[in-house]
């Protein structure tokens, strides 16, 4: 008998410290992690942003052959980046309509390097507004912006880990959730946000366990690299490492000698043929130009579900097949494969939407979680009426982290159609617009009673994605007509989106004003029947 | 004054969890991912398996911290942990 | 299509398992269905899943196919949630609306 209430007083007590490690561990970061979370979820189509940020480059209706694409720009290297000790091309797949590429310059120490955008038709830099597309929510996703790339990625981890203690906790607090998720009492009475987080922390969560996880895997040299450091002491122990990872040619010297690339093209068909014809991915060339040159085509990302390199090896002045490296080992591969699962490149457009939707509910999720927050603890107040400062900060930073990053986001795509171009650092000024109009959201948020913060900026949100293919089809020649006459479902497809994702804002701006009336109606219902037994009685 | 005194007191065992997650859990999970490498398997994938399992480590060093009955217990366990771990860590070194 | 038939197959198998418990059950039926029916509702659930998995495993590979495979159940579990909500919602108006239309009638009356 007393063991029985010891032990169940012990479970009512880590059910109990496991809710505040949630609550804390959610809450702490939870603006950093709700950021991360929906420059997430939009980066599965960063390909498709970009397309969308750069009009002025034609849609291709037919990927263009990779062999032929690989030695336009070989060539083309040649003449921009002669003289550099190692290039890198990817080649296009279905969803890019140019060339990225980059290679090493002789500049401060070994980091310097240049990059451009290729038209894959004629080789030639294409010349359309310079922008960073659907790259900068990619890398403000897990560097954010403004900061050394080493302090933002370490901040993406922490908050990445307090997720990570989030989900175990919340998953012990409420064991019982999945036993019982469709005996619930779903639905009733105004207590939605905590059932929504719930709702999406329950359905989501394989996902939102494999996507931090991974997300920690993505970058674990860097957090954890005391093993590393431990077992290799000598370059060379640590390039063995290295070739498990990603694709590795061994530098070597240059021999001095100058002598041209064999054919380029004939290298990547013989990658066609292992692989398939539109599944090349890089192109790696160490020493272009010199005697001593290798080439290296890898494997493109479709059909497998890893990111472990497979690639074959070429003696760059020949031609010919001196490696093909298609296996790492146990440990590799693993994360070769949890690396894939976090970055989702080898899905179909289904697939891509699939991630996109589930990692938009965890978003959701990450969003109903801080303002349930808000709404338990004003329950708990003493004078609900003049919260303390911590309670109001939280309720406004709550405001410029959700929605207001909804208007950034759009603002940074209105600047996008906006700005001038050329003009000079244009492409840092569209990522200016996006952080100084989410500074203006908190600055509204700070001014206004939340309540109306709320409404007013949904209603903004929604005004601005609404209008976004507006200014599409005024700015630009493509605008929706176009698009879904020719079947070009990128641009298409991104319209469309943002005026779902505007439907949606507007059904949150309505749903949070109709919650103020629910309170004062509270006394409606008896005045019908007492109208209507005083007048019986007449 | 005193009330304030006792406040900071009641407090410490919540500071004392804290750093124990915090900077504890990160100790283990990094001591671990070098006392990995006394396993019988080639370098870079022990190295590899270490970095792969260390957050794994470090979640469940934070989730016993805030389990266990007492602060005390909490760095208890850390510790006993870390006794395990150091010796296979330190003939890697 | 292939994405098609393995969320109408997902939807399919969350709906049967969700009309294997009591509660829904009560709530959608009135009343409790018979154990074998509950018991069947089960199986076939669980089945429709598998048969989902397999068809995705069989089509693309073993990884791409679980990927998929726990896409579409996340999918399907959600909206399978959502209608029971919505049904919920609209059974309780319904029920709201015939009380008061009752009490009026009764006040009325007299």
């Amino acid at each position: 008998m007393k063991a029985d209430k010891e032990a169940q007083r012990a479970g009512r007590g880590i059910r109990q410290s496991m809710s505040g490690l949630h609550t804390w561990a959610g809450l702490l970061l939870g603006w950093v992690l709700y950021a991360m979370f929906l420059t997430g979820t939009v980066s599965y189509f960063k390909d498709e942003l970009s397309q969308w940020t750069r009009p002025e480059l034609a849609r291709l209706s037919q990927v263009p052959d990779q062999a032929a694409v690989a030695q336009r720009i070989a060539d083309e290297l040649g003449n921009v980046a002669a003289g550099s000790s190692q290039w890198s091309i990817r080649l296009p797949d279905g969803r890019n309509n140019s060339v990225y590429a980059f290679w090493r310059t002789r500049g401060q120490g070994q980091r310097a390097f240049g990059e451009a955008n290729f038209d894959p038709t004629t080789g030639q830099k294409i010349s359309s507004r310079e922008t960073l597309g659907g790259e900068f929510f990619f890398r403000f996703h897990f560097q954010l912006h403004y900061l050394p790339v080493v302090w933002g990625r370490w901040i993406a981890g922490i908050a990445a880990m307090f997720m990570l203690v989030a989900i175990i906790s919340g998953v012990i607090t409420h064991k019982r959730i999945f036993v019982d998720f469709f005996t619930f009492r779903w639905g009733k009475g105004q207590r939605s946000w905590l059932e929504a987080h719930n709702a999406l922390s329950v359905f989501g969560l394989p996902f939102h366990f494999m996507i931090t996880y991974t997300g920690l895997v993505t970058l674990m040299a860097l957090y954890m690299p005391w093993g590393e450091n431990a077992a290799f002491k000598t370059p060379a122990e640590r390039q063995q490492m290295t070739s498990e990872l990603s694709v590795f040619i061994q530098p070597g010297k240059p021999s001095g000698q100058s002598a041209p690339l064999a054919s380029v093209e004939d290298m990547v068909r013989q990658a066609q043929e292992r692989w398939g014809k539109g599944n090349v991915g890089r192109v790696t060339f160490v020493h272009p130009g010199d005697a001593a040159a290798r080439v290296a085509v890898a494997r493109g990302e479709a059909g497998r579900v890893s990111m472990s390199p497979q690639y074959m090896e070429f003696e760059g002045t020949t031609g010919k097949l001196l490696n093909v490296r298609d296996s790492v080992g146990a440990a590799a591969e693993t994360r070769g494969v949890l690396y894939a699962l976090h970055l989702g490149r080898f899905s179909d457009t289904q697939t891509r939407w699939l991630y996109f939707l589930v990692s938009f509910m965890g978003t959701a999720m990450v969003g109903t979680g801080l303002v349930m927050w808000t709404v338990k603890r004003r329950s708990r107040l003493r004078d609900p009426e003049r919260p303390h400062f911590g309670f109001r900060l939280v309720e406004r930073l709550n405001i410029a982290s959700i929605v207001g990053l909804s208007i950034a986001m759009t603002a940074f795509l209105w600047a996008n159609r906006l700005l001038p171009h050329p003009m000079e650092a244009r492409a840092d000024w569209e990522i200016h617009a996006f952080f100084a109009v989410w500074a203006l959201t908190l600055l509204h948020a700070l001014l206004r009673p939340a309540k109306a913060a709320w409404i007013e900026q949904f209603w903004t949100a929604a005004a601005l994605l609404f209008l976004l293919p507006v200014l599409n089809a005024l700015t630009t020649q493509r605008p929706l007509w176009h698009s879904l006459a020719q079947g070009d479902w990128v641009f298409a497809g991104i319209d469309v989106t943002c005026w779902a994702l505007a439907l949606l804002h507007v059904v949150l701006a309505v749903r949070t004003a109709r919650n103020r009336s629910i309170v004062q109606s509270k006394r409606m219902p008896q005045v019908p029947v007492a109208i209507a037994s005083s007048g019986a009685a007449e | 004054m005193n009330a304030l005194i006792r406040q900071v007191w009641a407090t410490g065992p919540l500071i004392s969890r804290i750093m124990a997650a915090v900077f504890g859990g990160y100790a283990l999970a990094a001591l671990a991912s070098v006392a990995v490498l006394a396993l019988p398997m080639s370098k870079p994938q022990a190295v590899l398996t270490g970095m792969l399992a260390s957050f794994a480590i470090y979640a469940a060093a934070v989730i016993w911290v805030f389990a266990a009955r007492s602060a005390w217990k909490s760095w208890a366990g850390l510790i006993v942990a870390a006794a395990v771990l150091t010796p296979l860590a330190w003939s890697v070194g | 299509m292939i994405h098609l038939l393995a969320l109408g197959l997902c939807l399919a198998g969350f709906a049967a398992l969700a009309f294997a418990t009591h509660r829904q059950q009560r709530d959608i039926f009135g009343k409790a269905l018979p154990r074998v029916t509950t018991y069947g509702l089960r199986a076939a659930g669980a089945g429709v899943l598998l048969l989902a998995l397999g068809i995705l495993v069989a089509a693309k590979s073993w990884s791409v196919g679980l990927v998929i495979f726990s896409g579409h159940t996340t999918m399907a579990a959600a909206i399978v949630f959502c209608a029971l909500i919505g049904w919920g919602r609209l059974a309780a108006r319904t029920a709201r609306r015939r009380q008061n239309d009752a009490r009026v009638r009764s006040v009325t009356r007299r």
